[in-house]
C-alpha cells in the first residue's frame, strides 16, 4: 500500500559535533540551539536538537561540515522495538500514538421478498448500484445512458446520497477517483464518446488502485456516431482502458436482470481487487424493459483500511500513480499484473445454452446474445444442433468454460454489433490457451447502430454447418503438419 | 484579411442551405440562424470563404443550415478546432457556435485560452440554460434552484455568467442578443465578425421544449433592454462588467464591451514575426547544412 513518507529528521552524533553552530543558522524552524554541556569523549560542546517543529528539510545536514555530525534518522525506528536515538524521543512517542486503520467489512442486510420490477436496463443497473450501497453518483448527460443518471438524481437525495452532474466526463471520472479514494462506492453511467474521455482517469485509478464502477451503454461510433446500439467499445474496454499496464473486469449483461446483478457484483469486485470495474452494455439493453427480480440482500458498505478517510488512523494512506523511480514503477506493474492474473484465474464467467449436444456454436454477448438464443431455437427446429456460448466477462474471456465444449463443434459463429472486437477477444483467448486449431470461425457483424438479425444468424450458422466436414474427419493442424513432414 | 477588388453582393438566402432544421418548432435557434444569414450577407464574404465550427448539442447543428464550410465537431472542443482551422488558413472567416453546455461546461476550459490567444474568431453561444438534446438536464447557466431531471429538488449550483466570465478573461468584444430582436441580433453578429480579434456573442436562445415560460421569445420581447437605449458606454470594460452582473435578472441586449484599441491578433503577430524572420532567413536549401556541416 502506498503511504506518505515522513521526511527523515536529523540525528546528532555528539562524538562528532564540534559545536560550530552552522546548523543553528541554517535551521528555518529554530530547532537547534547552542549546547551547554561539554561532551566527555571529545571535550567539545555539541549543539542540542529540539525537533518538535522539525519538518525534515535537511538544511542542517547540508550546513554541517562534519561527515557524521548530523545524520539522517535511520529508516528503521518504527519496528517493534524502537532503538533509542538521542533527540528523537518525541518522534517515537508520536509513532506509538498512531492508531492503525482497520478495514470495516461490508455487511449484507437481508431484504424482504419484494415483487419483481419491470424496468429498463439503465434503471435496473442504477437500482443495483443503490442496493450495492453506492451513494455517490457522478455523470454527464449522454444518450442513451442518461436515464440511469436521472434515476440516481431522483433517488439519491432521499437516501442521503450525492448526485453531481459533472461538467464533463473528464470531471466525472476524476470525481470518482476522489470518492473512490476515500474508500466509498461510486459510479457513473456513460456512453461511448464519454467513455473515451474517461480513459485517462481510468488509467490513473487503476494505477492508484482505486475502485469504482463505470457503466458504458455502448453506442455507434466512431466519433460522434449516433445513438443506436453497438458493441464497439469492447476493444478499449478489454485491450487497455487507458494508457499503460491497465486492465479491468468487463461485465457484459444481456438482460435488465443482469444489469442489476452484474452492477451489484461489479461493486464487490471493484473493492475486492481495488480496481475499477466496467459494465459494458449496448444501447438497446440500456433502454429495453424487462422483469427484474430483486436480490435477497443489500449491502451496507464498510470502509477499507487503505481509504484516505480523513482521520488520524488513515493518515499514512496515500493514493498515487506516480513512481519516479523506474524500479519502483516496474515493481508496481508486476504487482498489478499479479492482480490481473488473479482476475483471469478467478473471475471468468460464461453462460452456456444448449451446448451439451451442439455441433455449431454461436458466440455472442449483450443483446446480440438474446437474438442468438432465438436463432438457436430456430436452428434446432431445422435439425441443426446449435448452442450458444455467452461470455458474461468479456475480460477475462471465459476460455475455461469454452475449451471443453470446443472440440465437439464443427463450426463457430461469432455474432456481434462491432467490427470483430468480440471475435478478437475470442481468438486471443484461444491463442493464449494454446488452442491453435479451433473449428472454422465465421461471423455475423453489424455496425452503426444496426443489430445482427436472427435470420442472418440462422443463415450463417446453417452455411457454416453445411460447409464444414464433421470434426472427426477434419484434419487438425498438428496432423496436417505431421503429414507434410513425413 | 484580403478583400476581393470587385465585391460581389450576397443576400441572406445565399447562406441558407437546403437542409431543413430539425429543431423543435418555436426554438430560438431558428432566429439565430436567420440573424447569421443576415449578418453574413452584410459582411459580403462568399460562403466558401467562411468556416463555421460547432460542438455538440441542439444549437451545434447550426453550421449544417448554412452554406459555409461546416464542421460539427467534438463536444466542448469547437474552439480548439476553430483555432486549428484559423491557423491553417488565416484568410478564412471563422465562426464558432455552440450551446451553453458545450461552451461553459465541458468546453469551459478552452474559453479563457481562446480569448487570451486572441485569434480572429467569432464565438456565438446559444444560451438556453438547459441541456435540450439529452432531454432536459441541468446546464452550467441554469439558474440556481431550477428543477430538472437531474435536479429534482432544485439546482444547488450558482450559474455561470458567460458575459462576466468572458469580460474577465479579457475578451475584446462581448455582446448579448436574443432572437426576439432579430434585426438587432444580426447587427450584433455583424459587428462581432468585423471586430479584429476574439469576439463573443451570448444569445439568449430559448428552449421551447424544456425551457421556462419566462424565457420564451415572447417574454424576451417584453423584457429585453437594448443597451443603446440606456446610454451604455461600450468602450468601458468596467461599465460592461457592472451591467453583466445583471445576467439572469435583466435581459440587456447589444454590445457590452468593444475594445476601442483592439490588441493585435495572434495571427497578425505570427505574420509579423514570420515577415521579420524572412528578412534575415537562411535560404531554405541551406538549412540542412547548419545541422550537418560541423
Amino acid at each position: 500500500m502506498a503511504q506518505t513518507r515522513e521526511r527523515p529528521k536529523p540525528v546528532l552524533h555528539p562524538d562528532f559535533c564540534k559545536g560550530c553552530g552552522r546548523c543553528i543558522e541554517s535551521c528555518p524552524k529554530h530547532c537547534i540551539e547552542a549546547g551547554t554541556e561539554i561532551d566527555g569523549a571529545t571535550g567539545l560542546i555539541p549543539v542540542q536538537l529540539r525537533l518538535d517543529s522539525c519538518n525534515g528539510c535537511s538544511l542542517c545536514l547540508e550546513a554541517c561540515p562534519e561527515p557524521y555530525g548530523l545524520d539522517h534518522e535511520s529508516p528503521e525506528p518504527r519496528s517493534s522495538e524502537p532503538p533509542h536515538i538521542p533527540g528523537t524521543e518525541n518522534l517515537v512517542a508520536i509513532a506509538a500514538k498512531r492508531r492503525v486503520a482497520e478495514t470495516i467489512p461490508d455487511v449484507r442486510v437481508p431484504m424482504p421478498a419484494l415483487r419483481p420490477l419491470v424496468v429498463k436496463g439503465t434503471y435496473a443497473s442504477a437500482i443495483g448500484a443503490l442496493l450495492a450501497g453506492c451513494r455517490h453518483f457522478f455523470g454527464y448527460p449522454i444518450t442513451p445512458s442518461t436515464d440511469g443518471a436521472e434515476l440516481m438524481a431522483k433517488l439519491l437525495p432521499e437516501l442521503e446520497g450525492h448526485f453531481v452532474q459533472a461538467v464533463s466526463e473528464v470531471a466525472t471520472i476524476n470525481h470518482m477517483y476522489g470518492t473512490g479514494g476515500a474508500g466509498l462506492r461510486c459510479m457513473t453511467f456513460t456512453s461511448s464518446p464519454g467513455f473515451s474521455l474517461m480513459l485517462e482517469g481510468l488509467s490513473y485509478m487503476i494505477g492508484a488502485e482505486i475502485p469504482g464502477v463505470v457503466v458504458d451503454v455502448m453506442r455507434a461510433g466512431p466519433g460522434l456516431g449516433n445513438i443506436g446500439p453497438e458493441q464497439g467499445d469492447i476493444k478499449i474496454a478489454c485491450r487497455g482502458p487507458g494508457h499503460g499496464t491497465t486492465q479491468t473486469l468487463v461485465y457484459a449483461p444481456a438482460t435488465p436482470q443482469e444489469m442489476l446483478d452484474l452492477t451489484m457484483l461489479a461493486f464487490d469486485k471493484a473493492f475486492e481487487y481495488r480496481n475499477p470495474v466496467l459494465v459494458a452494455c449496448d444501447g438497446y439493453l440500456g433502454q429495453i424493459t424487462g422483469r427484474v427480480d430483486l436480490p435477497s440482500y443489500m449491502v451496507k458498505p464498510g470502509l477499507p483500511d487503505w481509504a484516505v478517510w480523513g482521520d488520524a488512523a488513515h493518515r499514512p494512506n496515500l493514493h498515487t500513480s506516480i513512481l519516479l523511480n523506474e524500479a519502483d514503477q516496474e515493481a508496481h506493474n508486476v504487482k498489478l499484473l499479479a492482480k490481473y492474473a488473479q482476475m483471469i484465474d478467478r473471475e471468468q464467467r460464461a453462460d452456456l445454452y444448449e451446448t451439451d449436444d451442439a455441433d455449431v456454436l454461436i458466440v455472442a454477448a449483450n443483446t446480440p446474445a438474446r437474438t442468438a438464443k432465438g436463432a438457436v431455437a430456430v436452428l434446432r427446429k431445422q435439425g441443426i444442433k446449435a448452442g450458444l456460448f455467452r461470455p458474461i466477462t468479456l475480460w477475462p474471456f471465459p476460455i475455461r468454460a469454452l475449451a471443453p465444449v470446443l472440440p465437439r463443434m464443427k463450426a463457430v459463429v461469432v455474432v456481434e454489433a462491432s467490427n470483430g472486437q468480440l471475435e478478437d477477444e475470442l481468438r486471443l483467448a484461444l491463442s493464449h490457451a494454446d488452442l491453435h486449431a479451433p473449428p472454422p470461425i465465421t461471423n455475423v457483424r453489424h455496425y452503426g447502430g444496426i443489430m445482427p438479425q436472427m435470420n442472418e444468424i440462422v443463415a450463417c450458422a446453417r452455411a457454416a454447418h453445411e460447409a464444414t466436414p464433421s470434426r472427426r474427419t477434419r484434419e487438425t493442424e498438428a496432423e496436417a503438419a505431421a503429414r507434410v513432414l513425413s | 484579411m484580403k478583400e476581393p477588388t470587385v465585391l460581389p453582393t450576397y443576400q441572406a438566402k445565399d447562406f441558407k442551405s437546403d437542409l431543413k432544421p430539425i429543431w423543435c418548432p418555436g426554438c430560438g435557434d431558428f432566429g439565430v440562424v436567420q440573424a447569421i444569414y443576415r449578418a453574413l450577407a452584410a459582411i459580403g464574404r462568399a460562403p466558401h470563404d467562411i468556416a463555421f465550427v460547432s460542438g455538440i448539442g441542439c444549437s451545434s447543428r447550426i453550421p449544417g443550415y448554412t452554406t459555409a464550410y461546416g464542421f460539427n465537431s467534438v463536444h466542448g472542443r469547437a474552439l480548439p478546432i476553430a483555432q486549428g482551422i484559423k491557423l491553417a488558413n488565416p484568410d478564412l472567416l471563422v465562426l464558432v457556435a455552440g450551446g451553453d453546455g458545450d461552451g461553459f461546461s465541458i468546453g469551459g476550459g478552452h474559453v479563457p485560452h481562446a480569448i487570451r490567444r486572441n485569434l480572429d474568431l467569432t464565438y456565438i453561444v446559444m444560451d438556453n440554460q438547459i441541456y435540450g438534446l439529452t432531454k432536459g438536464q441541468l446546464s452550467p447557466t441554469s439558474p440556481k434552484g431550477l428543477h430538472t431531471v437531474t435536479s429534482g429538488l432544485g439546482s444547488l449550483e450558482e450559474p455561470v455568467n458567460p458575459l462576466l466570465y468572458t469580460l474577465a478573461y479579457g475578451a475584446g468584444f462581448v455582446a448579448q442578443g436574443t432572437p426576439a430582436d432579430m434585426a438587432g441580433l444580426a447587427e450584433i453578429i455583424e459587428e462581432a465578425i468585423r471586430f479584429p480579434g476574439f469576439a463573443f456573442v451570448n444569445v439568449q436562445s430559448p428552449c421551447v421544449t424544456f425551457g421556462e415560460d419566462d424565457q420564451q421569445v415572447k417574454a424576451h420581447r417584453a423584457a429585453m433592454k437594448p443597451l443603446k437605449s440606456i446610454g451604455h458606454d461600450q468602450t468601458s470594460r468596467i461599465a460592461a462588467m457592472d451591467l453583466a452582473q445583471q445576467y439572469g435578472q435583466s435581459l440587456h441586449t447589444g454590445v457590452f464591451y468593444r475594445n476601442p484599441a483592439p490588441a493585435p491578433t495572434y495571427d497578425a503577430q505570427v505574420r509579423e514575426r514570420q515577415q521579420a524572420m524572412a528578412e534575415k532567413a537562411v535560404p531554405r536549401e541551406r538549412i540542412l547544412d547548419m545541422f550537418v556541416q560541423k
